[in-house]
């Protein structure tokens, strides 16, 4: 019976969803000229960064992401306090099983080139694909690797919570800094440079490297907690 | 004028990056910190509604970019009223727990206090915003810090009613992102601003799914019929101060995005009627569910969802009484409630079962606290000389001048069953014997500064309605007129509109 | 024979990213493990997220990043905002996510069960 109904359900959701959706291709949409077209030009024009998305997401709409990296603080922060018990034995893992020698040597071998990747996707965020979220996303499953292959692996949650801090205090601090040089918040105050080259685009490389740290830290932290949790 | 409205937001996420390290030098500035934010944000917003209420509104562009390319943030007399509003609240909510989660871990409470924080920072945020997509993440911001308050306590079954709530809150905002995409995918602008000049082009049948999926998206928070099924136990598994956070803050923000969206957005005919008849039936649902309740707290959460059904009843009416009347009667709502909260969670606090028969005799024990319940109770039936008497009688003048009789007809049944379950709880308290096991709590004094503020409110706006009329008034104007609204937005960069 | 081609692709994809939708809410709604309800709420993210990738699109379209060699294809680019909402869009959700995970393991340490009918209060 319950499922009979979900179905209906799903069946109007559906019709809608197909309805609203199937035409775009062959009709396209009511306004043709939306903000795309601006943040296409001034990307090139006005900010130098040949990535549009990495200009949308840090300049444009970068209040957005500062919002996003504080849901994620959020959720860290929040992953801690449903978890707590109020007698933590620390260092005590709730995944124990010895893994191969094989897995343990090509994880200490594969580890820093995995974390080299990442530095460089964050880094390069405004040049190429990549940026700050995939950048510390690629760190963090070099430290999930190494959690897995050694179980007696471990980081020190103090320096986690420290780069997740001042992560978020410089993103924050550089909105004000625009504030202070600009007139709005997070505005680009630097000097742009040329197109295509590393040091180019002002704010953005800075903020999402700031991006990419925090997102390493607190995917990393997200791990632990959970790979530490012990059942009882 | 203090401050901007960017620093309404940007400062709580500042502290809360801070609190983690500012924690390690001193244990007791993650108390001390939250309340200076929160402070501060009332001070700047009660001060910016002032600079609004004479100059007109703010539109505050980021990142250097004109409205509909940049995010803004709307500072209008509506927004700035409703600003205040739940910057005043979560300052009396985090008076009101400072020195009371102190028998707690630093670890939890330290978490208690970011949490607390964000959900005012992110209510705040729903509110002031001036683009859909980044109203979504200040919800998504508010959510998961609602359900971590919610899962505060880990002797109750509160990891239920939080998982609860997260699993309708994912949900719905599933179909908000839904909306934003047919928006974004017909008008190609996320700007509320642009999309309301837009909107008019959109083919009427997009219109309507589009505003059936916000309106889906959105209802979770503004606790419409459907979609309440989270507000009861969360309400009563979080912390007391948290539903009382929930009843003043969380929901107002809800109610704002659904009528901004109703209002300004969309221009579906039929959109009132929809309010009207949602809001008829929560108010219904609510209500008789209300009456046969056992715990205090659940009892007052089927209260808070029918009070905000009113709301929608009142601004489902569409003219600008009804408009007017539905702001006066948030207000009284995020007033009263919070104090009922409060008061009533220090009623049940010794208590395992919160039941309502456990407040038997208590007001001898506690007079202070139970006065301040039997206020709210009186006000929030609407008895005269209390607040809540003026906003429903002006819900009720503004469905006269409609001529809408039956649904003056159902508000007052739906009254006198209000009266019934309220008047049933104070005769408990004072008139009939305490049981013996019971030990009545004292309150602490924050919790009694806190409370006493709230009760002076009630009388304050109780005899004297016109201290808020000027604000309601330019509130309510503002929410109507949406070419204003639009120019407001718009006039610095120009339109897009072809 | 391209325009064909075109349309194919146009019903894969949305047809697709749509039926992701429905097949997540429906595991979301009926199935009665925690775990299974969690991941049909990843379903319904990631179908969204294809969704709104796909309303980017245009025929021939390229990424829109100005690389050399691509300065001039301007006309060919690909909506960028899309993309920049999902990438705002898969970390909520991922948060979410995580914070329902977390949620479900302290449910399991209380009741030592997945199954929510012998969880009393989630039966609504």
């Amino acid at each position: 019976m319950k499922k009979l109904i979900v179905i209906l359900l799903l069946a109007v959701t559906g019709y809608f969803l197909v309805d609203s959706f199937m035409d775009l291709g062959r009709t396209g949409p009511v306004v043709e000229t939306g903000v795309k077209d601006f943040y296409l030009d001034k990307t090139v024009s006005e900010l130098k960064v040949a990535n549009t998305i990495t200009s949308i997401v840090v300049n444009f709409r970068g209040f957005d992401t500062l919002g996003e990296v504080t849901v994620l603080f959020l959720a860290a922060t929040a992953l801690g306090g449903i978890l707590y018990k109020r007698r933590h034995h620390v260092g005590e893992r709730s995944v124990l099983f010895p893994s191969s020698p094989i897995v343990r040597a090509g994880s200490k071998l594969l580890f820093p080139a995995i974390v080299l990747l990442g530095v460089y996707v964050f880094i390069h965020g405004h040049l190429s694909p990549g940026g700050g979220f995939q950048g510390g996303t690629i760190i963090a499953t070099g430290f999930l690797l190494m959690l897995l292959a050694y179980d007696n692996f471990s980081v020190s949650h103090n320096v986690l919570s420290f780069i997740e801090s001042f992560a978020g205090i410089f993103f924050v601090l550089f909105g004000f800094a625009g504030m202070w040089a600009g007139g709005t918040f997070l505005e680009n105050f630097l000097p742009v440079g040329t197109m295509n080259n590393l040091f180019s685009g002002g704010i953005i490389p800075i903020v999402y490297i700031l991006v990419g740290f925090k997102v390493a830290a607190e995917l990393t932290g997200l791990i632990y907690t959970v790979l530490h949790e012990k059942e009882s | 004028m203090v401050g901007s409205p960017v620093l309404l937001i940007a400062i709580p996420l500042l502290a809360a990056f801070m609190i983690p390290l500012l924690g390690m030098i001193w244990k007791e500035l993650v108390r001390i910190i939250p309340g200076l934010v929160l402070a501060f944000m009332m001070i700047s917003s009660a001060s910016m509604l002032m600079y609004v209420t004479n100059n007109g509104t703010i539109i505050q562009t980021l990142a250097g970019w004109e409205a509909p390319w940049g995010i803004n943030l709307v500072f209008s007399p509506l927004t700035a009223f409703l600003a205040t509003l739940m910057t005043f609240m979560g300052f009396i909510v985090w008076l009101y727990s400072y020195r009371f989660k102190r028998n707690v871990d630093f670890e939890p409470a330290k978490k208690y206090f970011i949490f607390l924080m964000m959900l005012v920072a992110g209510a705040v945020g729903i509110v002031i915003t001036g683009d859909i997509f980044n109203q979504f993440v200040f919800i998504e911001i508010t959510g998961i810090s609602a359900y971590a308050l919610t899962a505060f306590y880990t002797g109750r079954n509160s990891a239920e009613a939080s998982f609860k709530y997260l699993l309708m809150g994912a949900l719905s905002s599933s179909a908000l992102l839904i909306a934003i995409a047919i928006i974004y995918s017909q008008l190609g602008t996320l700007n509320m601003a642009d999309i309301a000049s837009k909107i008019h082009l959109m083919p009427a049948g997009y219109k309507v799914t589009a505003l059936i999926f916000f309106m889906m998206g959105i209802g979770i928070e503004a606790e419409i019929f459907p979609l309440n099924g989270w507000a009861p136990d969360a309400y009563t598994e979080a912390p007391g101060p948290i539903g009382a956070a929930f009843a003043g803050i969380v929901v107002k923000a809800g109610v704002y995005a659904m009528v901004r969206m109703v209002f300004t957005l969309f221009d579906v005919s039929g959109a009132m009627d929809i309010l009207l008849t949602i809001g008829l039936i929560t108010l219904i649902v609510a209500e008789t569910a209300a009456i046969r309740q056992e715990k205090l707290k659940r009892m007052l959460a089927y209260s808070s969802i029918g009070q905000m059904g009113l709301v929608f009843v009142a601004f489902g009416i569409g003219t600008l009484e009804g408009v007017y009347a539905a702001l006066f009667l948030m207000l009284n709502h995020a007033i009263i409630k919070p104090l009922l909260f409060l008061s009533g969670s220090q009623l049940v606090f010794n208590s395992k079962e919160k039941l309502i028969k456990e407040v038997n005799g208590l007001g001898k024990y506690m007079p202070f606290t139970a006065v301040l319940f039997a206020l709210g109770s009186f006000a929030i039936v609407g008895l005269p000389p209390f607040a809540g008497f003026w906003s429903k009688l002006s819900v009720l003048t503004a469905a006269a001048n409609e001529g809408m009789l039956l649904i003056i007809a159902l508000i007052l049944i739906v009254s006198v069953i209000e009266i019934v379950y309220y008047f049933r709880v104070v005769n408990r308290i004072y008139f009939f014997d305490k049981a013996e096991d019971l030990i009545p709590q004292k309150p602490r004094v924050n919790a009694v500064i806190a409370m006493s503020v709230l009760g002076a409110i009630i009388l304050i706006i109780g005899f004297n309605p016109d201290v808020v009329s000027t604000v309601l008034h330019n509130a309510s104007a503002d929410l109507m007129d949406t070419p204003q609204y639009i120019k407001n937005v718009l006039s610095a960069g120009q339109s897009l509109t072809n | 024979m391209e325009n064909q081609m075109f349309e194919i692709l146009r019903y894969g994809i949305y047809g697709g990213s749509i039926s992701l939708i429905l097949i997540g809410l429906y595991a979301a709604l009926t199935k009665r493990s925690l775990i299974k309800i969690v991941i049909g709420l990843s379903i319904v993210d990631g179908g969204i997220h294809l969704l709104l990738i796909a309303i980017g699109y245009v025929k021939n379209g390229t990424a829109p990043i100005f690389s050399p060699g691509f300065e001039n294809a301007v006309d060919r680019m690909v909506d960028p905002v899309p993309q920049a909402l999902v990438l705002t869009a898969i970390v909520i959700g991922f948060a979410v996510t995580a914070v329902a995970l977390s949620l479900v393991i302290r449910l399991y340490r209380h009741h030592h069960t997945l199954e929510i009918d012998e969880i009393k209060n989630l039966k609504w």
